[in-house]
């Protein structure tokens, strides 16, 4: 995908998939690409996930919710991360304080859901222009200290002066959430056609969301406002010089993906009816960073499955017998592995198979079997010696290797 | 922590609050300079020196003490306790060589593949490398605070001209900081080494193109860095308990140390965190304890905003 710059293989794949009519493996590429099939498969994706997830892997719904939700986190915080190149270390001001202004809305002005969400989006929203007006003025490691800066201050903020609003450490704890419209319990059941497929109200409500912030995104990233966003992350200073002003649209970037946060932030404070000050902690962030990274910069769906993953180590993995006191570390070593190997994630992983997948359909097709056979042997075996010689050169490395 | 009762004299009070800021902002310092010079030489984000620091802290108490296990999978594997009870004089010794030899691994295995790649690359590998190792102990060792003895030489409290009672092991802290804070500042001002260091910062090009080495002073800039990580926990672990998470809470301020001081900046590092240090004492001594975490956060994001380059940075440093 075009969206891959990073991956030189997938932009040649591309490029082939746009000579060759015909086949299967074009057909694919043609429907991949179109904006109504990304969002029906967000939607049959949200739809069946519960039901395997709970069957398949040991999952419950309340979890799925959780992940639909941290997914949502992940898919805005990409949009700065891998498709404008600034990685934030603050956006737990943005996820937490929209939850506590979620939370305080919800238990003194109204406790209509919808309002609710809009309520703790806005926050997030005029947050978010604050901190990136300020943080903005410096790029690469400025950037990512100054935004940690800013978090840690409303940490702070939020654990003891302001904890007449906040509730302080204990969290706050009145959250009161009413009815979906005033009609619909919003932590009840489901009427019959659904319930063969979700048990409960909060997931169908949130899985609407995700389809609609996932759509939103989608749509973003395709315009040519989206277009601006890579330019900047590919050389900041030739947008700059065809005219662009960067740092308005870096600013953007910022906002739309704090806008994001929040309608997690406020969507986390509905499901759970309450905020741990925790969620303004640095560590906070460090979680968005991980699960963004280990699913896939500048993807679409990667982060969604990164979220999927950091929380099924984080709640279900953490139960097993041997491995659970391990699933931090366990977590640690696949982010460190991911970052050094693997830099587009999962996601980079399944479109790296798809492409190499199409590549050997159509190699077949044109070769016959028994030279893709032989081909595919052939480049194993390089693979194998590139392996081997990158293990003998460790030594080297080790004792007197010319660094920077 | 005790304060001054209400007789004592306004000039006690100003004292007082210095000598604990000069406390407070010395582990920052330990933790700046290291974070600071290979920022500065090596162009190099570690994120990882807040896990040094846990190291440090851990291999301190190993050394000094016996320490009783009661959590953990060590515990479950049927070990009740650890530690050789050295005494700290021997684990001031030896931390800050077992830290430079992992920093000089850390910069072969770790950092060197990283050069090349983007500030947020390398972010993001040491942030992970700091997880793993602050995962690694509490499933070991388990998540509870082990309380890290004082040297017996220098507990208690001592008698001091105006100040009256001040702790002993506060000056201490202060002295082994200042100690070793100057040393590396001669190392790097005084020495060849300091020079060619000095001169790779600016051009590095150049230098290589005069026949000089690079790769190997840049070994021991990061090892000298991760050592003094090691150091500051050996020094701040008496000052509050020994927990998994202490090498993440101190890894933010010190980033604000350096960044306030200016990068590569020695100098700066200390001024920065005895700023910090000794704002952060001012405000709990006066009452205002609860703002006393958002003030030095405040002056960080103030000092940045106004000068982006630090107080004792160049403007050459900006990126």
């Amino acid at each position: 995908m075009s969206d891959e710059p990073r991956n030189a293989t997938a932009t040649a794949a591309t490029d082939a998939d746009a000579e060759v009519t015909g086949g299967f493996a074009d057909r694919w590429a043609s429907f991949r690409d179109r904006e109504i099939s990304t969002v029906l498969l967000t939607v049959v994706g949200v739809a069946v996930f519960p039901f395997l997830f709970n069957n398949f892997l040991d999952g419950y719904t309340q979890l799925a919710t959780l992940m639909l939700i941290y997914g949502i986190f992940a898919v805005g915080f990409d949009i700065l991360l891998g498709y404008t190149g600034l990685l934030s270390f603050g956006h737990a001001v943005f996820f937490g304080g929209a939850a506590y202004a979620a939370g305080i809305f919800s238990a003194s002005v109204s406790s209509s859901p919808l309002l609710v969400l809009f309520a703790g989006t806005a926050f997030a929203v005029l947050m978010a222009w604050i901190v990136g007006f300020l943080s903005l003025r410096r790029g690469g490691i400025y950037f990512a200290i100054l935004t940690l800066t800013f978090g840690q201050m409303s940490f702070y903020l939020a654990a003891s002066p302001l904890a007449f609003l906040t509730n302080g450490e204990n969290g706050f704890t009145s959250v009161d959430i009413g009815h979906l419209l005033g009609v619909i319990d919003i932590h009840g059941g489901v009427p019959f056609p659904l319930t063969m497929l979700v048990d409960n109200m909060l997931y169908v409500f949130v899985a609407v969301v995700t389809v609609l912030s996932v759509a939103m995104a989608n749509r973003i990233l395709h315009s040519p406002y989206g277009t601006v966003f890579r330019a900047i992350r590919e050389n900041e200073r030739r947008a700059e010089f065809v005219g662009l002003d960067v740092w308005r649209y870096k600013l953007m970037a910022f906002i739309i993906s704090a806008a994001f946060a929040g309608i997690a932030g406020s969507l986390f404070t509905i499901e759970g009816n309450y905020v741990p000050l925790q969620s303004l902690y640095w560590t906070e962030s460090g979680r968005i960073v991980i699960m963004t990274v280990l699913g896939g910069v500048g993807s679409l769906f990667g982060p969604l499955f990164g979220a999927g993953l950091y929380l099924y180590i984080e709640n279900i993995v953490s139960g097993f017998e041997t491995l659970g006191p391990f699933w931090h570390l366990i977590l640690g070593i696949v982010f460190v592995v991911a970052v050094i190997l693997f830099p587009n994630g999962i996601w980079g992983g399944v479109e790296y198979g798809q492409d190499r997948t199409m590549a050997a359909i159509r190699f077949t097709r044109e070769n016959g079997i028994k030279a893709a056979l032989r081909y595919a042997l052939d480049l194993t075996v390089q693979k194998v010696k590139a392996v081997i010689q990158k293990i003998r050169s460790v030594p080297a490395r080790l004792f007197g290797g010319e660094g920077k | 922590m005790q304060w001054g009762d209400s007789d004592v004299t306004l000039l006690a009070d100003i004292l007082t609050i210095l000598l604990n800021g000069l406390q407070q902002g010395a582990i920052y310092v330990l933790l700046a300079v290291g974070l600071s010079i290979i920022l500065g030489t090596l162009k190099f984000v570690n994120f990882a020196h807040g896990a040094l620091y846990l190291v440090g802290a851990y291999l301190g108490l190993f050394i000094t003490a016996q320490v009783p296990l009661n959590d953990g999978q060590l515990v479950e594997w049927g070990i009740q306790s650890y530690g050789i009870g050295l005494g700290f004089i021997a684990a001031l010794v030896i931390v800050p060589i077992v830290v430079f030899i992992i920093g000089l691994l850390m910069e072969r295995f770790i950092a060197q593949a990283f050069y090349d790649r983007p500030d947020t690359d390398q972010i993001l590998v040491t942030f992970g490398l700091a997880i793993i190792v602050q995962e690694l102990l509490r499933a070991m060792l388990g998540g509870n605070s082990q309380p890290f003895p004082q040297p017996s030489w220098a507990s208690g409290p001592i008698a001091l001209p105006v100040v009256g009672n001040f702790p002993r092991w506060r000056l201490g802290v202060i002295a082994i900081t200042a100690v070793l804070v100057l040393g590396v500042y001669a190392l790097v001002e005084y020495t060849d080494f300091g020079l060619i260091v000095q001169a790779g910062t600016l051009d590095g090009e150049m230098v290589r193109l005069l026949g000089i080495k690079l790769s190997r002073p840049y070994l021991v800039v990061f090892g000298i860095g991760a050592a003094l990580a090691g150091v500051a926990g050996v020094v701040g672990g008496p000052l509050a308990n020994v927990n998994p998470n202490i090498g993440t809470e101190q890894l933010v301020p010190a980033f604000l140390t350096v960044v306030i001081g200016g990068v590569g900046k020695i100098e700066g590092a200390v001024v920065a965190g005895l700023m910090l240090g000794t704002l952060q004492v001012f405000l709990i001594q006066t009452g205002y304890a609860a703002w006393s975490q958002v003030g030095i956060y405040a002056l960080a994001a103030l000092v940045l905003l106004v000068r982006p380059q630090g107080l004792l940075g160049s403007e050459v440093d900006v990126s």
